[in-house]
């Protein structure tokens, strides 16, 4: 299957291990990306949008626009991509002056966004186009005993009228995904609180941050699994600020679900980039290494 | 308090109402749903989305855009959306009082800080040696060019030409 992959900026520029782990798993699953140049910046659902909504849908139906000219299916690897380029989709389908209004602008570059192309996020391609038998059967090391504690995020869900990817409430797909490499999806009681990036304010993140490690380390996980790279900055970094603005530690290892589909996929943790984390996964890796040995 | 009018500025939801996503405001009947999900009221006692769509209903501008406006703590998760029961879809009534408070001038200086690389760049994020440096020892291919012309061609707000200019210039 070909698609064509939208990376957006987090990901190429901030946390290329998450690019890396992805180029170097989706062919494992019989998924061919092509590159395309035209894209830009989604762009990002809370600043930009928040600084002007009509340019946000505008950027956002000229990446559709170029998206569209390819014939293929456009699939995003960030929730933040997903959420933008979706919200913009579903915003400019119900609101056809608004729609007339943005291809107004971009028919100055020759484009237009005419609704056609379909846009969805690795994890659903993976779950309703290819089957999770496929990621099983891609398993070159089960990630038996290995315990992860799942963050959902609120953009890959929220508002589920735009997304259509799962219950809001009730969510499965990241746990199905992860069972089917083996691993063992841990519950903890904030799996779904927001992570608080988004909140223009100093002291809010942390103490949803904190809450949320506080949370997983009750539970049994041996590491966090996540699909969202700015959730990352938040757990990843946000870990060494919680321990350096509030004494707490807690060195809980934070992993795409991409790397841990790599490591699954039997590949070495250098390999999907775990070294370049803040929070080291030696613990999860040693765990899996001697399991191995048995 | 009792015999104090409640005096509505209508003038102020009628600039909500134009503003993209603001017009739901309207569908609120004040139930709370939002607020029992919302994770900002949670954690603070100062961020509330059921007042904050009270006060849209009242027109209470100075409160909504003025600087130290609740407005900036939501956390964009969408939950609100997602509960609402009347589609007021309360985070974009909030995302269209922060359009209107960039326009008057009152968001946060960080705002500005944290969205004009889109503008400029075409990225979010800024692209130093660094990064070069850090793809490259993955093994990961360079970075595509930008179409960066083109962006701010879309994002310029020109005046449109009147209607027979137009037309004659699709004549020619």
């Amino acid at each position: 299957m070909k698609i064509i992959p939208f990376w957006g900026c987090m990901m190429p520029l901030k946390y290329p291990q998450m690019e890396l782990a992805i180029r170097k798993t989706m062919p494992n699953l019989g998924v061919e990306l092509v590159d395309v140049d035209g894209f830009t910046c989604c762009p990002d659902p809370i600043y930009f949008k928040a600084r002007d909504k009509i340019k946000w849908l505008t950027i956002a139906a000229r990446n559709l626009a170029v998206a569209e000219e390819t014939g293929l299916d456009v699939v995003t690897m960030c929730s933040g991509c997903i959420s933008t380029l979706r919200e913009t989709q579903y915003t400019l389908e119900e609101d056809p002056a608004l729609k007339d209004e943005v291809n107004k602008r971009l028919k100055r570059v020759n484009k237009e966004y005419k609704g056609k192309v379909k846009v969805s996020h690795a994890v659903v391609l993976i779950r309703d186009e290819l089957g999770l038998d496929v990621v099983k059967k891609s398993v070159k090391q089960p990630l038996e005993e290995i315990k992860v504690a799942i963050h959902y995020g609120c953009h890959i869900l929220k508002p589920s009228q735009i997304m259509h990817v799962d219950d809001a409430d009730y969510p499965s797909i990241l746990d199905d995904f992860i069972t089917a490499m083996g691993a063992i999806p841990v519950e903890h009681k904030e799996k779904l609180l927001c992570c608080g990036k988004g909140c223009m304010d100093e002291d809010l993140p942390l103490d949803m941050t904190e809450s949320i490690f506080a949370s997983i380390e009750a539970s049994s996980a041996d590491c966090m699994g996540l699909i969202c790279p700015t959730c990352f900055s938040s757990f990843d970094l946000g870990q060494i600020m919680i321990s350096r603005k509030r004494g707490k530690t807690y060195n809980i290892p934070v992993i795409y679900l991409f790397q841990l589909l790599g490591l699954a996929q039997g590949m070495e943790p250098e390999e999907v980039g775990l070294h370049t984390h803040r929070i080291k996964a030696d613990k999860i890796i040693e765990k899996m290494k001697d399991k191995a040995k048995v | 308090m009792a015999k104090d009018k409640i005096v509505v500025n209508y003038r102020f939801r009628d600039k909500l109402n134009k503003v993209q996503g603001g017009k739901h405001h309207n569908y609120c009947y004040q139930c709370s749903a939002c607020v029992a999900i919302c994770p900002a009221a949670r954690f603070t006692d100062e961020f509330n989305p059921r007042v904050i769509l009270l006060k849209a209903l009242l027109g209470a501008e100075e409160e909504l855009l003025g600087k130290d406006s609740p407005i900036w703590l939501c956390t964009n998760c969408y939950s609100c959306y997602e509960r609402c029961p009347q589609d007021v879809r309360p985070i974009e009534v909030i995302i269209a009082l922060k359009n209107m408070a960039v326009e008057k001038g009152t968001a946060p200086e960080n705002l500005a800080k944290l969205s004009q690389n889109i503008a400029q760049t075409g990225l979010s994020v800024t692209v130093t040696s660094t990064v070069h440096r850090r793809r490259q020892e993955l093994g990961l291919p360079e970075l595509r060019t930008v179409p960066i012309e083109e962006l701010k061609e879309i994002l310029a707000d020109q005046e449109e030409p009147p209607k027979d200019n137009k037309d004659n210039d699709e004549r020619q």
